[in-house]
């Protein structure tokens, strides 16, 4: 049950490693691999998954799924453009990311729990309806060249990094929280177990349910406002692939798709770990095409070493040297 | 006797009609054009090259299409259009394999039937208004590419996916016009960002921090135009690295403004829209077209090729920041 706040488990110390060993080979393989910009470039490229992405492991761990979280992102993203555009201030705009995104949220909320129907098939239904909403939004005419003030708040340096870092690291910390000092962790866990079971033992299912589609949303909304401050434009294809990179990421991690089990360390290392590969493998000169074929042998390599107990040994290795126990390796 | 009255009145008026309608019919030959979709900027723009054109050439244009790119609505539009009784249709094919009925429903009405923006070859019609060819489109890019940053330099590739069959065949002729005319310029291997500028400008981003000598970006895919430019601004490589690709002035606009782009290439839908409507009263007229011919109100000559009926547009356009201003797709 606690495993996903343990800081080195055999997921999260593999896909660290795995991390570790590709960026060794990249800064061996390419000079410019491992200098401060690379690395820079990479983390502000992961912001807008690592944002999905958490709201990705809460829906995967309560037993859901969303796959419109991206097309839900581009219509947030619509939003925060066409108030840039017409001359909002910057702060406004960024707001409208998380609102709509909140809404959003509530409608897929309501379709899957209240209506009842199952998340996938749901959500599929969803990603069609917003893709042609975002067609309708943008009348075949993107949004570009928008103005940089919205750029200029996420960049801005505090403490010596900028503020989205903190946007990002703040969002995890409060699902972190959540997850541990409130009930709704134990909920969502249990819910995403056994709905019967946790339902028989007093859980507010549905409440919970609906709360992590709405938490997903919000983040999906935040994640528009990062899009629009990074590329500074809405395209009519914006977020097509996300929900895809996002749920591979989370189970990169460690959630389990079936639920009742997550680690949002997994989903950081993960979604790191996809970056930096979609980064090196081109930094280092492979073909477009054989990056993709990279990137899914490793992938493969990655889930088959915990099923061949690889991981349990290094689990067991990392944890040692671990501050503190990893207390998920034993159960 | 009151109601009695009234319909011999409405029957009076619209026998009155009948001449009229039929005078109307007589004076102005009718061309259509059913594009893929309406509401998009750029069949707006075909629209609106097509109404100049009936203006100048004397014709009634009709405008119609499906509100989503379904085939099957599309074909029912140019059934509706032929029984109607239009003199010249024109498509801009979503599906080539489903335009079949419709060509001999309008062999039957003795209407003319051709494609535009789209073909679909050997399906009997009459001819295709095409707006640029393949190796047009390629060559172009390199050309403009080169005039900008010298022959001796090294150019970077972000495609969309990789099986689209127009880009790659666009990538091919940037390759061979590198490989003949400038064997000094270096190409790199195209990558492929798939559909979303996100990706392109993650692509581009990298492109440059392993290229560092690199002299230019080209955005092969409409969605990765503005990625490539984002990309370039978010470097700080304005000036140092130029940008370009195959985009709409629209989507180009804010940046060749701001320099990130070079220019863009693409061709004019408005004038092709023009050309499809002079297209559609030649074929009315049954005038043969000319191999090469300067249609009226228009400011360059097109090319027809009897043997593959293509009736080609003409170079493609080159949008930069002093001429974008003058487009509105």
């Amino acid at each position: 049950m606690r495993r996903f706040l343990s800081p080195f488990g055999g997921r999260e110390s593999l896909l660290a490693a795995g991390c570790l060993a590709s960026g060794l080979v990249f800064a061996y393989l390419s000079p410019y691999f491992a200098t401060a910009d690379n690395l820079f470039t990479v983390a502000r490229n992961s912001n807008e998954l690592l944002l999905i992405g958490l709201g990705m492991t809460l829906l995967l761990g309560v037993g859901g799924i969303d796959v419109s979280v991206g097309v839900a992102m581009g219509l947030a993203a619509i939003a925060v453009g066409r108030l840039l555009l017409a001359g909002a201030p910057p702060i406004v705009a960024a707001l409208a990311g998380p609102i709509v995104g909140l809404a959003l949220g509530f409608v897929t909320a309501s379709v899957v729990v209240l209506g009842r129907i199952p998340a996938i098939v749901a959500t599929l239904g969803l990603f069609g309806v917003y893709r042609a909403a975002i067609f309708l939004a943008l009348g075949g005419s993107w949004l570009s060249g928008l103005p940089i003030g919205l750029t200029n708040i996420l960049t801005a340096n505090v403490l010596g990094a900028p503020l989205s870092l903190f946007v990002v690291a703040i969002a995890y910390l409060a699902v972190f929280v959540a997850m541990r000092f409130t009930p709704f962790g134990a909920h969502l866990l249990a819910s995403g177990h056994s709905e019967a079971k946790a339902r028989l033992f007093g859980v507010p299912v549905r409440r919970t349910l609906i709360a992590a589609y709405v938490v997903s949303g919000g983040l999906c909304g935040v994640a528009a406002t990062f899009y629009v401050a990074t590329y500074r434009n809405v395209e009519m294809t914006i977020g097509g692939s996300l929900a895809l990179e996002a749920i591979a990421a989370v189970v990169l991690g460690g959630t389990a798709v079936t639920g009742g089990r997550l680690s949002l360390l997994g989903t950081i290392l993960g979604v790191a770990l996809l970056r930096l590969l979609q980064n090196g493998l081109l930094l280092v000169g492979v073909p477009s095409l054989w990056q993709t074929v990279v990137t899914g042998l490793l992938l493969l390599l990655v889930l088959g070493i915990e099923t061949l107990g690889g991981s349990q040994l290094l689990g067991r290795v990392t944890s040692a040297f671990a501050t503190r126990p990893a207390r998920g390796a034993a159960r | 006797m009151q109601s009695k009255r009234r319909i011999v009145w409405v029957a009076a008026a619209l026998l009155a009609l009948i001449p009229s309608l039929a005078l109307a019919q007589d004076t102005k030959k009718k061309v259509a054009f059913v594009p893929q979709i309406v509401g998009i900027p750029y069949f707006d723009a075909m629209e609106a090259g097509g109404k100049k054109a009936a203006a100048t050439l004397g014709v009634e244009f009709i405008y119609q299409g499906p509100v989503d790119t379904n085939p099957v609505d599309q074909m029912q539009i140019v059934q509706n259009l032929i029984n109607q009784g239009v003199d010249a249709v024109s498509v801009s094919v979503l599906d080539a394999s489903s335009i079949a009925p419709v060509v001999e429903a309008a062999k039957a009405k003795n209407v003319k039937l051709f494609t535009s923006d789209s073909d679909a070859p050997n399906s009997g019609r009459a001819l295709y208004v095409a707006q640029a060819t393949d190796e047009g489109l390629g060559f172009t890019i390199v050309d403009e590419m080169v005039k900008r940053v010298g022959d001796d330099a090294k150019i970077g590739i972000v495609s969309g996916e990789a099986t689209a069959s127009n880009l790659n065949a666009w990538i091919g002729y940037m390759q061979a016009r590198a490989k003949d005319k400038y064997p000094k310029l270096k190409l790199l291997a195209p990558q492929f960002a798939g559909g979303t500028a996100q990706r392109a400008a993650q692509i581009a981003t990298d492109l440059m921090t392993a290229n560092p000598d690199l002299k230019g970006l080209i955005g092969v895919a409409s969605t990765t135009c503005p990625g490539v430019a984002q990309a370039i601004e978010t470097a700080g490589k304005i000036g140092k690295v130029i940008g370009a690709g195959y985009c709409s002035p629209n989507t180009a606009r804010a940046y060749l403004k701001s320099g990130a782009l070079g220019y863009s290439v693409l061709w004019d839908p408005s004038d092709l829209g023009y050309l499809t409507v002079w297209a559609g009263k030649q074929l009315i007229d049954g005038k043969a077209i000319p191999e090469k011919v300067t249609p009226e109100g228009m400011s360059h000559p097109v090319t027809f090729d009897a043997k593959t009926g293509i009736l080609l547009l003409g170079d493609p356009a080159v949008f930069t920041a002093a001429n974008v201003d003058n487009y509105k797709f």
